[in-house]
């Protein structure tokens, strides 16, 4: 079933495009990949899903129903988390209650209020990050790639049905990428779709069931990692004209 | 028909003085990223020293002219860019909206020290050429206003050209949007900078000199407002586009001069009098509104320096405990004098406390906190007037509190409403204008009004005759009106409403607000309604500011409404609130003392010293006292870039050595419960107990720093073997730093054995 679609998105920034009518999807249950280039236009294209921009063009699909001109806050609602390439913690908070926070927002608006107990949820959610260890610490003193962990465990404190994680894996050294694309897999059992920004491509490779790429602000391919893997169009984008000749 | 041209013209006049001011602030925004609310101070200060040249020393217009205009001015732009602005790179929002502000105070109270200390002499400067005048289209225009209107066109044309057709304006452009960049690039962001920090402070001179004879005698603050005037048409201009700037400032002088066309120069509706000077900051709240909407912002620096810790509940009562216990003690002790003044700062704290939940926690600004003050005692006022109001009344009811309370929220909820989609400087401006707005059509109108809805009579009552009479309350079957048992009250209530305030930001609900100040981006993407929100942190505040001001005016007992609500106390408290601390219950605690420590207590010591010591009088008189009452305050705030999270965060570093030696901490403070306690018996003079117990609090710490020197020793070594990673890298890199890497790559230690 696709849960997100992006219709013909156009993005311009003054006379420059940053997206030329992209239309890209995600299935539930499964995690998507977008990768391509630097300056390709992911970013723009997740401001775009999560409405922290407005498309000039096109439309932003959930579950069937147009959100194109909704608030952020309202498509959050309805169930779209993302992170952030350059990060958006709470600087003033610890890591803990970064993530326990966002279930204390989540607490305000989701239906099955008092429910739930955001304390005990968000130490499930720390634990299965692997930052137990950081819990008490100022998010603005713990390393970029354990940061970009507190951002994604935020995001997931409002279970979300699709996740956006843009980068999440850069900062994190060979090892911590491994149990990273383990903890992406579990996510994606327990029922998250997830759409992934990343230049690692061997992750992408690894958990991706399904890949569009991006290059300058158009789409130029997609299809199943074995494929992306092999498409001239993919491989002369990211090593350049000398491959191709 | 003919009156019509010769508004117009008059109009345009005004408006080209006004385009020379913005532009000048629209040169220093562009390139520093900083608005320059001092701005107008450079220009009262420059027209006083033309001034002083022209019409003092008797000088040549155009020596006088030039030396103002291009010595002195950029000379004083270029100080403020060097010792000043420069320290603000990396702060946050709220400390370079601050730290302007502070500069204006700075060189204000500085031109009242030099030239309106002691002599009652008028000020007047005189118009260029005179009266002579030519007439345009039927009407009489000075010389004077054609040379403003010639050198406003000149000005913007070679402001244009500069910034957009050279390579300079485009350096200068680009410094405010990516210095480092700038840097890679070959471009020299300081020079640049300094050079639009000249432009822009001629520029402010040039108009101060021009606008100054319509004053008639130069006053400083009211000088400062005329140029303040010019702001709106710097923000039509999003303070960033010369020709949007010209057309706002045109606008400006338009609809000034329109007005006192259609009303008689406010003859015709006597209820609407002030409205020609309040049309400036309606017009400057209009175009704020009106400004194209900012997307959601993230954070646009990642890092600013400022970091808050939060008290835990159980240190949040000690505390509060504690600072009532010792202002009964202190009390007792002291001068019936000295008492007012404490109290006077007790009240500055309370108001300050509304500021640390909105600006603090939730990063949202209120310029406009005396307002608040003022619409809490209007609103009092009308509870139980009966024929002849409030000041009859023996006492402060709870009721009127209350209502008090509620019409500030109100009113704290409408003026965020419109304003929730603006952010830092730009909330600011829109509070900032709002108070103006409220000062000069509400506080300053002494006529009641009646309103007739539905049917019945309603009489709003304002500051009939000027001023308006607080009572002080008697509750719980305890009169307040003594200074001391007021004083007493005060503390409690600070110590009450502080503890609720920690309890907020420790609440589910202000880790939210935290969050929105950190974050409005991820907020939202959480799904969190950053309006629902935002409204109401603002009126949760303004209800505290209005408690907070009712006190205040009872403090005072009688309140004039010509005082203090024109904006620069606002800005003021604002200011020290942000120096004292903006994060911490104690910063409020401490600005407010501080306030009237550094304006009132100060000079009243260096006085008595003067009197005691009369052959160093000027010393300590004209010197000393002048200086911390002129310049106190605003040298504190000058100060901030250096240390943004404020003196509380200092005093707690200060004292943090005190929580490794518990036992020598206890003897101190029984030291100085002893030394009270003579001096309540009156064993000891309570001047000796200040100077002992003052002293005291900067020494110990030191003595127990070099006594336990073992125990902070082993602490640094603690943080030196940090893992490096963990540390990131905020800071600079260390030689410790650089021992950790060699360890960690296993390299021979010593210092030759490092990598190169
Ligand atoms: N706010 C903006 N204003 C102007 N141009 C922008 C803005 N945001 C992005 N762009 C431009 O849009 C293009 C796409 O940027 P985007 O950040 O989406 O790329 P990306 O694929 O995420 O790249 P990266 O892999 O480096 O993160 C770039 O050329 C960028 O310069
Ligand atoms: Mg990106």
């Amino acid at each position: 079933m696709t849960l997100l679609e992006c219709r013909n998105v156009g993005m311009k920034f003054g006379g420059a495009a940053a997206l030329t009518a992209v239309s890209i999807s995600a299935e539930a249950g499964v995690i998507t990949g977008l990768i391509g280039p630097n300056g390709a236009g992911k970013t723009t294209m997740f401001n775009c899903i999560t409405g922290l921009l407005e498309p000039t063009s096109g439309e932003v699909m959930l579950d069937g129903a147009d959100i194109t001109k909704l608030a952020p806050f309202r498509r959050a609602r309805l169930g779209v988390a993302r992170t952030f390439q350059r990060l958006e913690l709470f600087t003033s908070l610890s890591v803990r209650d970064n993530i326990r926070v966002a279930g204390e927002i989540r607490s305000r608006w989701s239906k099955d209020k008092g429910k739930s107990d955001t304390q005990a949820e968000a130490e499930h959610i720390i634990e299965l990050l692997g930052l137990s260890g950081l819990a008490d610490r100022d998010v603005a003193e713990i390393p970029t790639g354990m940061a970009r962990r507190v951002e994604m465990g935020r995001a997931l404190m409002t279970r979300p049905r699709i996740l956006l994680l843009d980068e999440p894996a850069s900062g994190q050294d060979e090892q911590e990428t491994e149990e990273f694309g383990e903890l992406l897999l579990h996510v994606r059992d327990e029922g998250t779709a997830i759409l992934l920004v990343e230049h690692d491509v061997s992750l992408v490779m690894k958990v991706c069931s399904f890949i569009q790429v991006l290059d300058f602000g158009c789409l130029i391919a997609s299809g199943s990692p074995a494929e992306i893997q092999t498409n001239p169009a993919v491989l002369e984008a990211y090593l350049g004209e000398d491959h191709s000749a | 028909m003919q009156d019509f041209l010769a508004y117009t013209v008059l109009g345009l006049c005004l408006g080209s003085v006004y385009a020379i001011a913005a532009t000048g602030l629209v040169v220093t925004y562009s390139t520093s990223g900083v608005f320059n609310i001092a701005h107008g101070a450079v220009a009262t200060m420059s027209a006083l020293f033309y001034w002083q040249l022209r019409f003092d020393w008797h000088a040549p217009a155009p020596i006088a002219i030039f030396l103002t205009v291009c010595v002195f001015a950029p000379l004083l732009g270029l100080v403020l860019e060097v010792v000043v602005m420069r320290g603000l790179r990396g702060t946050s929002e709220v400390t370079r909206l601050v730290t302007p502000v502070a500069v204006l105070l700075g060189i204000n109270g500085a031109a009242t020290w030099i030239w309106f200390r002691s002599s009652n002499r008028a000020l007047v400067p005189k118009k260029f050429f005179g009266e002579s005048n030519v007439k345009v289209l039927g009407q009489a225009v000075y010389y004077h206003q054609i040379i403003g209107v010639l050198l406003s066109i000149v000005i913007a044309g070679a402001l244009y050209v500069l910034l957009y057709r050279t390579r300079l304006g485009v350096t200068m452009r680009a410094t405010v949007d990516d210095r480092s960049l700038l840097m890679l690039n070959g471009g020299r962001p300081d020079r640049v900078s300094m050079a639009s920090w000249a432009i822009g402070a001629s520029l402010a001179g040039l108009a101060g000199v021009l606008l100054s004879p319509q004053l008639g005698a130069l006053q400083v603050f009211a000088l400062t407002l005329l140029v303040f005037d010019a702001y709106p048409a710097a923000v039509a201009g999003r303070l960033r586009s010369v020709p949007l700037t010209y057309v706002g400032a045109m606008v400006l002088g338009l609809s000034k001069l329109y007005f006192d066309w259609i009303s008689d120069a406010g003859q015709r509706w006597l209820v609407l009098r002030n409205l020609r000077n309040a049309i400036p900051a309606l017009l400057l709240f209009g175009a704020l509104l009106l400004l194209p909407q900012d997307r959601l912002r993230g954070a646009i620096v990642t890092r600013t320096r400022e970091r808050f810790r939060v008290p835990t509940m159980r240190e949040a009562v000690l505390w509060g405990g504690v600072l009532v216990a010792a202002m009964a003690m202190l009390q007792s002790i002291m001068s019936g004098s000295a008492v007012i003044s404490l109290a006077n700062g007790v009240a500055l704290s309370l108001m300050a406390l509304s500021l640390v939940l909105l600006t603090g926690y939730a990063g949202e600004i209120n310029l406009a906190v005396f307002t608040f003050a003022g619409v809490a005692v209007i609103a009092a006022w009308q509870f139980d007037v009966g024929p002849t109001g409030l000041a009859t009344q023996k006492s402060l009811s709870v009721g009127a509190v209350l209502l008090a309370m509620c019409v500030c929220s109100l009113v704290g909820g409408l003026i965020a409403l419109p304003a929730l989609r603006l952010r830092g400087l730009y909330l600011g401006l829109a509070t900032f204008a709002f108070g103006i707005i409220v000062y000069q059509l509400v506080i300053l109108q002494t006529q009641p009004l009646h309103f007739n809805i539905f049917g019945g009579k309603f009489t709003v009552n304002l500051f009939t005759n000027g001023s308006l009479t607080v009572p002080r309350p008697h509750w719980f079957g305890i009169n307040f009106a003594g200074q001391r048992a007021f004083l007493m009250l005060m503390t409690v209530l600070f110590a009450v409403l502080g503890i609720g305030i920690i309890a907020i930001r420790r609440s589910a609900y202000g880790r939210m607000i935290v969050a929105m100040k950190d974050s409005p981006a991820a907020c939202a993407t959480l799904g969190l309604n950053l309006t629902r929100l935002k409204l109401g942190v603002f009126m949760v505040s303004s209800a505290i500011a209005g408690l907070a001001g009712l006190m205040w005016a009872a403090e005072r007992r009688t309140l004039p409404n010509n005082a203090d609500f024109d904006g620069f106390q606002s800005l003021l408290l604002f200011m020290i609130a942000v120096v004292g601390g903006i994060g911490y219950v104690s910063g409020a605690f401490i600005a407010g003392i501080f306030l009237s420590v550094l304006s009132v207590v100060m000079p009243d010591v260096f006085d008595k010293l003067g009197s005691d010591y009369p052959s160093l009088h000027w010393l300590f008189v004209t010197v000393l006292g002048n200086f911390s009452h002129y310049v106190g305050p605003a040298l504190v705030g000058i100060g901030l870039g250096k240390n943004p999270s404020g003196i509380a965060q200092q005093i707690m570093d200060g004292f943090r050595p005190l929580k490794k030696a518990p036992g020598a901490t206890a003897i101190w403070v029984a030291a100085i419960v002893v030394l009270w306690a003579a001096t309540w018996r009156g064993a000891v003079s309570n001047w000796h107990f200040s100077l002992i117990s003052v002293g005291s609090l900067f020494i110990v710490p030191r003595i127990i720093m070099s006594v336990f020197e073992d125990r902070f020793a082993e602490e640094e070594r603690a943080v030196a073997g940090e893992d490096l990673d963990l540390i990131g890298i905020d800071r600079a890199f260390r030689s410790s730093d650089r021992q950790v890497l060699d360890t960690a790559l296993g390299l021979p230690a010593g210092p030759s054995g490092g990598v190169e």
